[in-house]
């Protein structure tokens, strides 16, 4: 009933006060478009009045002319690269305009925000935009890492080095616990479910293998523009999905004129960054010395991380053809990446063909219609590398902690699986060799936007999407293998996926400069999404060896009472939508932004169908009032201030009603009625300024923002007696509170012909602390030998999120060569010792150009925050002396560490994560025209150059997944996928 | 016209955002209330008790290892396990202890299962087997903590449940099982049976002073002759003798070879089970067969109470010892493989058991320190599912129980007692002893032919020695005597408090 009430009393008053429209005479207006910088003309620029139908492209000199009615105000000027423009014609006939390729902030810029566009001038929310050109350069697979480093407020780690592996994006620190924090990313208007088909488990035997990005299926090259909203006043459009912030994200556009190809090609190699530090044979020989061991030494001379390593090569190919007039657009585009990874057998691989088109039809032109059509395959071979390995250790552990006395391959040349180290050591190898994972991932997204001009200023629009992934995966690992549970059984899986998200999206759009003093930017709108997303899989073991046939190519040779089966049918989620924006400008001085939401879910429980998201923003051009006129040192200035609310649903669907669930031949419950259940809720008020000075050489924003998020969704252990795992979702009471500080600059440096240096910065401090919640949460599990159970961080009020909760190493004693630690034994002695949420965030880049010459380099870091060192507690410990490796380290103190010290997990393994990498560096050369080539341009790039750290694992940038029951840890290294350095030459061109 | 236009485009608005009702569509579940197989729910609730009863970190290990039966050593850098077994031998433990803190859960959850079957019209044996499972749980609960949250209400779980302690509790348990004794099946030992509702009641009346003051229990004649006549229908019916062979009611096919068991935990490959296999696994060294954890032992004063000549002991067991070399019982000095070779650590040396053991290693040996204990004979038939059948309740238990019984004021008294630990001793290849019977003599026969089977923190406390000293463990505090209710409970329900002392 509320749709009803909503419509009749929005959406039909809307209608009928645009009705009295008067045609007016005509005019026609020429003029030129050219390079800010270099005066050069911009060819194939569309150019179109604004609300206007149809448009015109500049020719080769960029000059143009135009018929429009007398009552547009103001031309939308567009080119690739250069963004978009809103020109005011008022009382002019002819006009020059210039366009600028630079990242600074262009106040006449049309930005995209959530369901359309506005100037930017005219917005009032904290909103960081990315363009293409910006990007950062490289092998880069998703969308997300693009932007690393670029947007201020905004992490962007990844969570290992494995090719196409998950990264943890993180918009204005962790708000959550449970119910998600990456943000929504939306693509050319289609929310994504955040879900992916790639199956999870990819093999028994050594743990849980990492994620994936559900990004990877887009193809980097093809995007225009990265938007990222952050305060509510540019999310709160998104309602109960918008709590983490939203990233929108523009593809490219057929632009018009004669056909134009783009094509680049590139390859590149990669080895690893950083090795750590263990005892080589000889050095491993003085130990055993030193430590008076009779055994331990096998005669040999071996490196086992450098045998399960390689140099992997990285071939990327692009091709993109676009055309179009004033009623047709197009741009077709295909991809290919083969990403060798570091580790053998390790390779990620993606084919890529896109389109998108406009077409505008009818006589009158007033109807158009985009159609969009992505297409992605990825496949994707994993190296036996786990989140969770326990004593045997998967992939990486294998070889750090392999004997480098021990030979890694029998006398005759076979690999010695049945070492003498002891039979829970394995030979990485071996296990490289036993070890076969393939998963693959078939993505099309593919929209269909029909839109109406039903005035000139007031649009119909519907958006039809449907996202369908289809996954599977297999693996298999043989039975010679010597790991306990495999040996003489082996062991393969059969893993499928699917998932399906569709959407019906309904705009009504109203865009007018009513008069010189008032400018009104309207939208109502219903959104109508169903979510679904299942699963199935099988699996089996004791095979015997047919040859070299896969366990995965011949299941049913498993024994019959080893197999297993399993379906997850997930449920079909459905949100249903009305919202309605409206940004007032006021004398071009004042500006108003309110916005609303209502999200019905079929998450959420039986009392709260219906969530309801305001937020109110007001922002002043303070360069347009009379006293700044004349100001030369400012150019422009605007202060804006938000607040509002946004939500957060992302918790399985089913969870606010009690149902039972179906196991091998039983039946219980799995989920418990909360009926209260209702999405999370985070209010956030946000003070900035933008701003813009020295000819428009230096410009920036300052932000200060507060996030309180309440009504926390957590998945609460039930009182007991409760079912088996029983929990029950609750809005548990406390908040999560992130506050911080936000600078973004901007600077030209050197504007000349021949000579350009451009730098930018940002700058962020972040504060995020939990209040109010009953008792704690463990999560930050701890994995290997010897600390079964173990958890390092919690969730507590009056800490950060995923606080430390460790005993507190104060050295070895000199005389027993033991640990010590603050109170005694560390089993009772714990303390809170510090936070793995960054505290400050940086991002410096900057371009230098010479001529034909250019420079790009990209530094991002993060600081102010620990990681704790998994790795070094549990895979090189002293106590491995005589039979495995150890850390260097440890080896050659002052103080001799016993070799019966324990492995006990505290702040010895506790590091700082500040660091300071430089993640891409690109060289290029404009050749320019040769022979059939236009824009020829040969780069050589790279990535990972250097890191600055004083962590001593493989890449500070870590985050392997150790929540525990669902609570999610951060910042804890466990023998991640080591992070590759990888040397790019590119070349690229158009026709 | 072009208001026309204007309000069929607005209308056709109308049509599409006409409101969907957004109800969850479910596929693999259905919803509470619904009407379910109630076998499968009392499948369940047997199956509930499979992991907190089995698993090595769960319920045996609160029994055993804070007791002078087991150890859980820090080898160097294996078993440090954040330091949660050196603190349950020495009764260091916190309300933060994870695996006291699961035990507490898993045990209640399986209290919950079985009240779950009395939701759904089950028939009168399926009801009587479940209110068994229920009263079993609570037992074991009141035991280790001395609260037991019990719900009415089994719909709305955002409700608090009540706590049932002490003479309450006591009493609950006594009445369901006088109950369902009549109405519970006769066998076998993997249902829950007359005869095991028999030995719970007993079990309950014996350790009633102990529930309701455990720092001082008292031991009322009524009950303890109730005990005796109970223990005398199960060994006059015929049912039960003691096994010619100790080990075959711990063996992979003790379903048919025991004569002991009363009741068990059904465990079959490929069909059902528990972790039972952790009963070896945890003992034995990395390069034994099965390839084992190196972790738990037990102490040298306990295995020195043991003649030579006990079969408990040690001995060869066809099917184990003809396979890999191991023998079942304690295993202390060098150990072979089937052929006879002498086997070597990972360092090489000898695998030489040690008598002697300390809560954390630090020696060379580190590795081989302590006398290992194989109670179950390992099954090298199945697959990860060995099929050893749990043992809960046995005849030999129910025989010490008598005789406790009469030591403790039942009619008999001390001489019926020797006699009965005596008959026991004989079949069990020991020297028969010449009494009087005391307590003390029962406790050590309850060690010996108890052993690692979960019930020796227990008798400690009911023989008033569960805070006193023995090796690698110092006098500790009267708290100790009940488990804390583990901060996870506490947060979430308020009609729990805290135990005196944590």
């Amino acid at each position: 009933m509320i749709t009803k009430r909503l419509l009749t009393r929005v959406i039909i008053p809307l209608c009928l006060l645009f009705i009295a429209q008067t045609s007016l005479a005509q005019k026609t207006i020429s003029g030129k478009v050219t390079d800010s910088k270099d005066g050069s003309p911009i060819i194939g620029a569309s150019v179109q009045p604004k609300g206007g139908t149809t448009g015109t492209s500049t020719g080769t000199d960029g000059g143009f002319s135009l018929t429009v009615g007398n009552d547009v105000t103001a031309l939308v000027v567009s080119y690739v690269g250069y963004g978009t423009m809103e020109i005011s014609i008022a009382g002019k006939t002819t006009i020059d305009i210039t366009m600028s390729a630079d990242a600074g902030l262009n106040l006449n810029e049309v930005v995209v925000v959530g369901y359309g566009t506005a100037r930017r001038r005219d917005v009032t929310g904290s909103v960081q935009s990315v363009k293409a050109k910006d990007f950062n350069k490289g092998v880069i697979i998703s969308p997300d890492q693009a932007i690393q480093g670029k947007a201020a407020g905004v992490m962007i780690i990844s969570n290992s080095g494995q090719p196409g592996g998950a990264t943890t994006v993180r918009i204005r620190g962790t708000s959550s616990i449970r119910s998600g924090n990456q943000p929504l990313f939306v693509i050319d208007g289609v929310p994504l479910s955040g879900n992916s088909a790639r199956p999870g488990s990819t093999g028994s035997g050594i743990g849980s293998t990492p994620g994936t990005n559900p990004l990877n299926f887009m193809n980097p090259n093809d995007i225009a523009s990265i938007e990222v909203l952050k305060d509510a006043s540019a999310t709160a459009i998104y309602g109960s999905r918008g709590a983490n912030g939203v990233v929108l994200i523009t593809t490219k556009r057929g632009q018009s004129g004669i056909p134009t190809v783009e094509a680049s090609v590139a390859g590149g190699i990669s080895s690893i960054m950083k090795k750590l530090e263990v005892l080589d044979a000889a050095e491993y020989r003085a130990a055993l010395k030193s430590y008076n061991l009779a055994t331990g030494d096998y005669g040999g001379n071996v490196d086992a991380m450098d045998a399960i390593l390689r140099t992997g090569f990285t071939q990327n190919y692009n091709a993109s053809v676009s055309a179009g007039n004033e009623n047709a657009r197009y741009r077709v585009s295909v991809g290919f990446l083969d990403q060798q990874g570091i580790v053998k057998k390790s390779e990620f691989q993606k084919l890529t063909a896109n389109l998108t088109s406009n077409f505008k039809l009818l006589e009158n032109k007033r109807l158009g219609v985009d159609l969009n059509v992505f297409v992605s395959g990825t496949k994707e071979q994993i190296a036996p590398i786990s989140n969770d390995a326990g004593f045997t250790g998967s992939l990486i552990g294998q070889a750090l902690q392999w004997n480098p006395t021990h030979p890694l391959y029998l006398p005759n040349g076979d690999i010695w699986v049945n070492n003498q180290i002891g039979n829970t050591t394995v030979n990485p190898l071996a296990m490289l060799e036993a070890y076969d994972s393939r998963l693959n991932e078939n993505i099309i997204l593919a929209s269909v936007s029909p839109y109406y001009k039903i005035t000139n200023h007031l649009e119909y629009k519907l958006l039809y999407s449907v996202n369908k992934r289809v996954g599977a995966g297999k693996g298999e690992l043989k039975r010679w293998i010597n790991i306990e549970g495999i040996q003489n059984r082996g062991a393969a899986v059969l893993d499928n996926g699917e998932d399906l998200t569709q959407q019906i999206t309904n705009t009504l759009s109203y865009n007018r400069e009513i008069n010189p003093n008032f400018n009104l930017n309207a939208v109502v709108g219903h959104e109508y999404m169903t979510f679904d997303n299942r699963s199935h899989g099988m699996f089996g073991f004791d095979f015997t060896d047919a040859g070299n046939l896969r366990y995965y190519d011949i299941l049913q040779y498993s024994t019959q009472t080893s197999r297993g089966i399993y379906v997850n049918p997930g449920i079909e989620d459905q949100l249903q939508s009305f919202f309605g924006r409206a940004i007032m400008n006021f004398f071009d001085k004042y500006l108003v932004t309110a916005t609303f939401r209502a999200d019905g879910s079929s998450k959420f429980g039986a009392n709260n169908k219906y969530g309801y998201f305001p937020s109110l923003a007001v922002a002043w051009n303070v360069t347009n009032e009379e006293f700044m006129k004349g100001s030369s040192f400012v150019n422009s200035l605007k202060a804006r201030l938000s607040w509002g609310k946004t939500g957060n649903q992302e918790f399985p669907g089913g969870a606010p009603l009690g149902r039972n669930a179906f196991g091998q031949q039983s039946i219980g419950a799995t989920n418990f009625a909360n009926p209260d259940l209702k999405w999370e809720t985070s209010t956030t008020i946000n003070g900035g300024i933008d701003f813009s000075i020295l000819n428009d050489r230096l410009s920036g924003s300052l932000d200060y923002f507060h996030k309180k998020t309440e009504d926390v969704l957590f998945e609460q252990v039930i009182a007991a007696p409760g079912p088996t795992g029983g929990k029950i979702w609750f809005n548990i009471p406390g908040n999560i509170v992130n506050k911080g500080f936000e600078i973004s600059l901007y600077g030209g440096l050197i504007r000349s012909k021949d000579m350009n240096w451009n730098m930018g910065l940002n700058l962020s401090f972040l504060k995020n602390n939990v209040e109010g919640i009953l008792g704690f949460y463990e999560t930050g599990a701890l994995h290997g030998q010897g600390i079964s159970g173990a958890t390092s961080q919690r969730l507590v009020s009056g800490q950060p999120l995923n606080s430390y909760y460790l005993p507190i190493f104060e050295g070895i004693d000199k005389a027993t060569g033991q640990g010590i630690y603050s109170g005694g034994d560390p089993a009772n002695n714990k303390f809170y010792v510090g936070s793995p949420n960054p505290t400050t965030l940086l991002g410096f880049s900057t371009d230098f150009q010479y001529k034909k010459l250019t420079l790009f380099v990209n530094l991002n870091g993060n600081m102010g925050h620990k990681l704790y060192n998994n790795t070094a507690n549990t895979v090189l410990p002293i106590g491995n002396l005589g039979t495995r490796n150890v850390a260097k380290s440890i080896i050659g103190g002052a103080v001799k560490e016993d070799a019966s010290n324990p492995i006990t997990p505290s702040t010895r393994y506790l590091e700082k994560g500040d660091f300071v990498k430089l993640a891409n560096a690109t060289i290029s050369y404009a050749v320019g025209k040769v022979g059939v080539f236009r824009n020829l341009n040969i780069s050589l790039t790279g990535q990972n150059l250097f890191v600055i750290t004083k962590f001593t694992g493989f890449d500070p940038e870590v985050n392997t997944d150790k929540n525990v029951g669902g609570v999610p840890s951060l910042g804890i290294e466990y023998t991640p996928y080591p992070t590759a350095r990888t040397i790019l030459l590119g070349l690229n061109f158009s026709l | 016209m072009k208001r026309y236009r204007i309000l069929i485009v607005c209308s056709l608005i109308l049509v599409a955002v006409s409101c969907t009702k957004l109800e969850q569509k479910w596929r693999g579940a259905i919803e509470q209330g619904q009407d379910i197989p109630v076998s499968d729910l009392l499948r369940s609730a047997y199956n509930g008790l499979n992991n907190p009863m089995m698993d090595q970190s769960r319920f045996w290990a609160a029994q055993e290892h804070t007791t002078d039966e087991a150890i859980g050593p820090t080898r160097g850098g294996d078993w440090d396990d954040n330091g949660v077994w050196r603190v349950l031998h020495a009764h260091t433990w916190n309300a933060d202890h994870g695996f006291l803190r699961d035990t507490y859960r898993e045990l209640l959850q399986a209290q919950y299962s079985a009240s779950n079957v009395l939701q759904f019209s089950p028939s009168a044996t399926q009801a009587a087997e479940a209110r068994f499972l229920r009263a079993f749980t609570i037992f074991l609960v009141l035991d280790g903590w001395g609260q037991v949250p019990y719900r009415e209400d089994l719909k709305d779980f955002k409700k608090f449940p009540k706590t049932l302690e002490g003479a309450e509790a006591v009493s609950f348990i006594i009445s369901e099982l006088n109950a369902i004794l009549a109405t519970l099946p006769d066998g076998p030992a993997y249902v829950a049976n007359k005869d095991a509702a028999r030995v719970l009641l007993m079990k309950t009346l014996l350790n009633k002073g102990a529930f309701l003051n455990k720092a001082a229990p008292t031991f009322d004649a009524a009950d303890m002759n109730q005990v005796v006549t109970l223990a005398d229908q199960i060994i006059n019916s015929g049912k039960y003798s003691l096994a010619n062979n100790f080990f075959d009611n711990f063996t992979w096919d003790n379903d048919v070879k025991s004569t002991e068991n009363i009741f068990t935990l059904y465990n079959k490959d490929g069909d059902r089970g528990g972790n039972v296999r952790s009963r070896w696994f945890l003992g034995l060294h990395y390069n034994q067969n099965p390839s084992g954890w190196n972790g738990f032992t037990t102490l040298s004063d306990f295995y020195d109470k043991f003649e030579a000549a006990d079969t408990r002991r040690e001995q060869s067991y066809t099917g184990v010892t003809n396979v890999s070399g191991l023998k079942v019982g304690f295993l202390v000095g060098q150990q072979y493989n089937q052929n006879g070779v002498a086997l070597t650590d990972r360092k090489n040396n000898p695998l030489a058991f040690t008598r002697e053991v300390k809560l954390k290693e630090t020696g060379a040996n580190l590795e081989v320190t302590g006398i290992r204990v194989i109670k179950y004979p390992v099954d090298y038939t199945g697959g990860d599912q060995a099929d050893n059948d749990y043992v809960v309740f046995r005849l030999a238990d129910v025989m010490l129980m008598k005789a406790e019984a009469q030591l403790r004021g039942a009619t008999g008294g001390a001489a019926s007692a020797l006699t009965i630990i005596n008959q026991i001793r004989t079949k069990r290849g020991a020297s028969s002893l010449a009494g009087p019977a005391t307590l003390d003599i029962l406790l050590d026969e309850r060690g010996r032919e108890l052993y690692w089977e979960g019930w020796r923190r227990q008798d400690l406390i009911r023989f008033g020695k569960f805070l006193g000293t023995w090796q690698e463990k110092t006098a500790s505090d009267p708290k100790n005597l009940l488990f804390p209710i583990p901060s996870e409970q506490l947060a979430v329900n308020p009609n729990l408090k805290q135990n005196p002392g944590y």
